[in-house]
């Protein structure tokens, strides 16, 4: 959407700095869930072998409402896998291990390609302004 | 514990270094403007400085106690619980990093109620901000000079009698000379000099670790499958058990139950138990059936125990929940499980081994570690709540150019990546090379593993031990010094300068600023010598409390140009509210806080702050233009 705040002040400009921060937010909190959707999900649907909600929460625990875990493997004497044979359970290595390495990867590509290095220009009391606002 | 030579002058030698920094930081002081010097280091922290404090301010020393001994008694389901640190650094640097810098810069605001009090032109929206910070940072800080002075008495086996004053006493001494004399800029360093010694540390401590590990963590893994159960001594409260109350002074520790591994026993009850190291508990033996199945009931327990002729004179039994379904086993091979607690649904009293494998774990009063509804929170709680911590946020405006900030992201991503995963390996692992250790007492795993894995290796381990002891310390100091300045930032700026006399000289400023840190670090010991109860209750959401204060109204304040004084206003004080209202329940005597379907308080409180900031804000706005103007706003160049 046009921003028409200032529309009868050709001199003005929306702040770059506040276009490219709210970009690359907007970016970052994509990731943020995205990582949320994947991690909880197959975590939950993977590595839990119960329901349970905290003591004392009266109404339905979220969990229930994905339905009976039995419908996965919960024998823990076979649900047990470790890709790689790392010794890392499967439910962590594909929950967890490779999502944190695919964010350190977005992260450094997020660094070098997306993040705008802006001036963020002189502190007001340095410039000979007073600390108190104008 | 003995404490050896080597711990010793780790020790001293890393409160050395601490010292020189300071002074050195102290000679910066007089060179540069006094008050941007002392509560933000002019602006002028470099990559590896803003990387580091930020990393160490957010790690208490719960990442280097807590934490390991969480990993020992949960298993893998840490690795879930840490799981959002592997975007925390992006969302909590670089969501609003840059946005808040250049903010902060175009007022020229030191504190985070400053760029509150500049962007909404409001003297109270800014002494809220500074009172809830005090508030919370000084409950905070009893806390952490009590950890600083516990590890102080048991690293260096100081007798019970003073050993806590004095530790109490030479750490409280030690930190508020370094942050009063050196400022932001001494505390910065530190955590630069902890977080370097730590990055190393923990990486080859993996090593070390999973090379001593007979088989790997997969044998480890094999080796939990298949335990039998660890049995929970659920004395009064537990959650699915018998409930014990004695009748006279002697009371049984606890209930002990034993699947008898044969099919058609018959429930047998032992008084004292005949287990080794079970002496004081009752120990029972379940009836099975022809395939093993456990037949034994809650109220078959409670009838025998009624009808013992000894445990009948000491005890009433009773039952927490209804206790009427069947105790369960999962089958034979895989060891006994537990009297039913909830009417409808099977429940475990005790902690089995594959529970440390996959999720939820268990916790020593049967109840879940992590149920979905934590995950979820969870998730929330270390990226999105991260964001809204002053002490963070302080250090977002505190550094030089951009370019900085987005070094220290990279930097602080691949630190978080190579310590807090790999410490889950480790202390998954280190359960089958230290002793068994009860939940209750798991804090000690850290100790362990650097006393009596590491440090057996040679001289140049045992440094590598030595930090570890050393590392809770440092951690503590890191926090502790940060909050100092936070308080003494917010009473000499906020209040003092910014309300009653800004025309106030530069050398009462420094004199101050001075006087301040230490006159809270003095009364925070004082209080700290006897921390009254209801604080522990007050530690627990100081992070939330801070997110649901701070986090929409600075969010909102410096992305969105619609946002008023008001909207802000209403969203501090509702986030605020909110959040004490479900953590209020323990204050009168209820068991625990207000989990609204199972969700932490701190997404029901972010929630009210989000929804109040927008709805408030509409109703009154719009914002002043000359506000939106400054800082929405450029001239166009040319």
């Amino acid at each position: 959407m046009a921003d028409t705040t200032f529309a009868d002040r050709p001199d003005l400009e929306v702040d770059p700095v506040l276009k490219h921060s709210l970009r690359e937010a907007k970016f970052i909190l994509g990731v943020w869930l995205a990582c949320f959707a994947w991690t909880c999900t197959y975590c939950y649907l993977y590595g839990y072998v119960s329901h349970e909600p905290k003591p004392g929460v009266s109404v339905v625990a979220i969990g229930e409402l994905v339905g009976p875990l039995e419908s996965f493997n919960r024998d823990p004497a076979t649900a047990l896998e470790t890709p790689l044979d790392l010794g890392i359970p499967g439910w962590v290595f594909y929950g967890i291990l490779l999502p944190w390495i695919a964010c350190v990867l977005v992260s450094i590509w997020y660094c070098l390609f997306f993040f705008v290095e802006d001036d963020l220009g002189v502190d007001v009391t340095e410039a000979g302004g007073t600390p108190y606002g104008d | 514990m003995e404490t050896s030579l080597v711990t010793t002058v780790t020790f001293v030698l890393y409160i050395a270094g601490v010292f020189v920094l300071a002074a050195i930081s102290h000679k910066l002081l007089s060179k540069k403007s006094f008050m941007g010097e002392y509560f933000l280091g002019s602006r002028g922290l470099g990559s590896w400085a803003l990387a580091f404090t930020f990393a160490a301010t957010s790690s208490s020393g719960g990442s280097f106690t807590g934490y390991p001994s969480l990993i020992y008694s949960y298993g893998w389901v840490l690795a879930l619980w840490i799981a959002s640190y592997m975007i925390m650094p992006a969302c909590t640097m670089g969501v609003m990093g840059k946005r808040l810098n250049q903010v902060a810069r175009k007022s020229g605001a030191i504190t985070i109620p400053d760029v509150l009090r500049d962007r909404f032109e409001s003297t109270g929206l800014a002494l809220f901000a500074t009172c809830t910070i005090i508030f919370f940072t000084i409950c905070n800080l009893i806390a952490q000079f009590k950890a600083g002075a516990l590890i102080i008495e048991e690293t260096f086996n100081l007798p019970a009698d003073w050993g806590y004053g004095a530790g109490l006493v030479i750490f409280a001494v030690t930190v508020v000379f370094y942050t009063a004399y050196g400022g932001f800029r001494a505390v910065v360093w530190t955590d630069v000099m902890q977080g370097i010694v730590m990055g190393i540390g923990v990486v080859i401590l993996v090593f070390v670790v999973l090379s001593q590990v007979d088989g790997g963590l997969d044998a480890v893994n094999r080796k939990l499958l298949t335990q039998d159960p660890k049995l929970i001594t659920s004395v009064n409260g537990a959650y699915n058990d018998l409930t014990l109350n004695a009748v006279g002074e002697n009371k049984p520790g606890g209930l002990i139950y034993r699947h008898p591994k044969a099919p058609n026993a018959t429930l047998e009850l032992h008084y004292p138990s005949t287990e080794p190291d079970t002496e004081g508990f009752i120990e029972v033996v379940l009836a099975t059936d022809s395939d093993q199945e456990v037949t034994t009931t809650g109220n078959d327990v409670k009838r025998a125990i009624e009808e013992h002729a000894v445990l009948g004179e000491l005890l009433t039994v009773a039952f927490p929940y209804r206790n009427d379904e069947g105790v369960t086993a999962d089958g034979p091979g895989k060891g006994a499980t537990g009297v039913v607690g909830v009417a409808d649904t099977k429940k475990y009293v005790f902690i089995r081994g594959d529970e440390a494998v996959f999720g939820p774990g268990r916790r020593s009063d049967g109840t879940p570690f992590h149920p979905l509804g934590m995950v979820i929170s969870f998730f929330f709680m270390w990226a999105i709540t991260g964001m809204g911590q002053p002490g963070t946020m302080v250090r977002l405006m505190a550094f030089r150019e951009s370019r900085t900030l987005k070094r220290a992201i990279l930097t602080v991503t691949v630190y978080y990546a190579l310590i807090y995963l790999p410490m889950v390996f480790i202390f998954v692992g280190a359960r089958t090379l230290i002793p068994e250790l009860s939940q209750e007492n798991s804090d000690k795993a850290m100790v362990l593993v650097s006393t009596q894995v590491v440090a057996n290796l040679g001289f140049g381990y045992q440094i590598l031990g030595a930090i570890f002891i050393a590392a809770p310390f440092a951690a503590v100091m890191s926090t502790v010094d940060s909050f100092l300045l936070m308080i003494s930032s917010g009473l000499v700026r906020d209040v003092y300068q910014r309300t009653i006399n800004p025309n106030v000289s530069d050398r009462t400023v420094k004199i101050a600023s001075y006087a301040t840190t230490v006159v809270v670090g003095v009364f925070v010991t004082v209080l700290a010598l006897k921390p009254p109860d209801f604080l522990q209750r007050i530690i627990v959401f100081t992070g939330g409390g801070f997110a649901a204060t701070f986090l929409c109204p600075i969010f909102f304040g410096i992305y969105w140009k619609g946002m008023t004084r008001q909207g802000a206003l209403a969203s501090m004080i509702g986030g605020f509210t909110v959040i004490v209202a479900l953590f209020a329940p323990p204050f009168f005597g209820y068991p625990s806080k207000i989990d609204l379907f199972g969700f932490h308080p701190i997404l029901v409180a972010l929630l009210s702050s989000l929804m109040l900031a927008v709805v408030v804000s509409k109703l009154t706005g719009p914002s002043p233009e000359h506000l939106v103007e400054k800082y929405f706003y450029r001239k166009k160049e040319g």
